[in-house]
């Protein structure tokens, strides 16, 4: 069963992977990092993702049809991408009360993004149930 | 004609009501504590932070959840394999590990739930405090071990959630009086979290009491009452007159209800004034 520690270097063998965070998006904690981020602060990436992913999960317009059921988060995924790089956000869906997501930081040339997106949830998924 | 040219008095300023301990550390104590790779438990004012050989492995505090109710609330474990856990620790193996080697959670969301807990109790117990900490050498909690946090890490991460409490609405007082709404209906735009919290706030409960009912972290229940607060949907109930003069919480939260909103907003405006 994988910490989070291990649950982050597996993430960072995905191709392309830069750099990879768990973080609370509620305070803007890093609970772990591991590789590089990008202008070589974490906290500070992890403080920026961590609005990003706040504003994702509170706003009802990128909630799912089925509506939200409260004790689950109601949003997947965020992606955003630019001219070097990806960055992928995933939330993880405890069955305690919590607020964190999975942060890759993936280099656009060697990267795959719907591999790193399917393979960024099983570890999510993992991460919590073992 | 001579001008009298006396410069007015100087304005009165009033003592910051507290002061930031000089730069870099919330507590003298801590820090030396981590120096000596310290073992034990360091016993402050509103919580208690274990160390093992200068790390923090645990912290408790009176206004937060226990890593127990946060694991309970949502039925992740149930209570009695928790206190069975916690009975059947000794020093070689903590609870912590009793729970994983049972097979009872995952260690990914033990960690999780861990470190959420940790950080939470620590928030409090690092708050400015009157009284003195406490250090008992060599104890160590029955949980066992998890993830040690370094106390820089800690004591920084303490710091930025005061910064961000206070940006978000600079009026502290929320954070520990009974709550009471201020206006009838919720205003749309509320996250599901707010709407469950906003639907608590009867007038007797604190941050704290909600943060225990519904299984969350305290410092997370903090944001989302200083919103309500920032938002002007939620007040703190203003300070009870002499014991005994009948005034019942329901009594207290109608006054509430029935303020002029221009009266409201003044009052507001000026707690916030006061508290910058």
């Amino acid at each position: 069963m994988p910490g989070i520690d291990e649950c982050l270097l597996e993430a960072m063998r995905l191709p392309g992977a830069r750099g990879a965070a768990l973080v609370d998006w509620v305070s803007g904690l890093a609970l772990g990092t591991v590789g590089e981020s990008p202008g070589g602060d974490p906290e500070t990436t992890a403080a920026e993702a961590a609005e990003l992913a706040r504003l994702a999960a509170e706003h009802g317009a990128f909630a799912s049809a089925e509506g939200p059921d409260g004790e689950r988060p109601p949003v997947e995924d965020v992606i955003v991408s630019n001219r070097d790089s990806y960055h992928l956000l995933r939330f993880v869906d405890t069955s305690f009360d919590s607020s964190v997501f999975l942060h890759l930081w993936l280099n656009r040339t060697e990267g795959n993004l719907a591999l790193a997106r399917i393979r960024l949830g099983e570890m999510a998924e993992r991460l919590v149930l073992g | 004609m001579t001008v009298v040219d006396a410069p007015p008095p100087r304005l009165p300023v009033r003592p910051r009501p507290s002061a930031e301990p000089a730069r870099g550390g919330v507590s003298p104590m801590l820090t030396r504590l981590a120096a000596e790779r310290a073992t034990g438990a360091l016993i402050r004012e509103h919580g208690t932070l274990y160390l093992a050989e200068g790390r923090v492995v645990h912290a408790e505090s009176p206004l937060t959840p226990g890593l127990d109710v946060l694991l309970t609330a949502h039925g992740t474990l149930k209570a009695e394999v928790w206190h069975n856990a916690v009975a059947r620790a000794d020093e070689r193996h903590g609870a912590a590990r009793l729970l994983l080697s049972g097979g009872h959670l995952a260690e990914g969301a033990l960690e999780l739930c861990h470190l959420g807990a940790l950080y939470d109790a620590a928030y409090f117990a690092l708050a400015p405090s009157s009284t003195p900490g406490r250090f008992r050498c060599g104890i160590a909690h029955r949980l066992g071990p998890v993830l040690p946090v370094a106390v820089a890490d800690l004591e920084r991460e303490v710091l930025r959630r005061r910064e961000l409490l206070r940006r978000i609405w600079p009026d502290a007082r929320p954070d520990s009086a009974p709550l009471v709404r201020t206006h009838a209906t919720a205003a749309p735009g509320l996250t599901l979290r707010q709407r469950t919290l906003l639907e608590r706030i009867d007038g007797t409960r604190t941050a704290t009491d909600l943060a225990r009912e519904l299984g969350r972290q305290a410092f997370h229940t903090l944001v989302d009452i200083r919103r309500l607060a920032a938002a002007g949907l939620v007040a703190p109930r203003d300070a009870p007159g002499p014991a005994g003069d009948g005034e019942t919480p329901a009594f207290a939260e109608q006054s509430a209800y029935t303020t002029d909103p221009h009266i409201t907003l003044l009052k507001r405006l000026r707690d916030a004034l006061e508290a910058l």
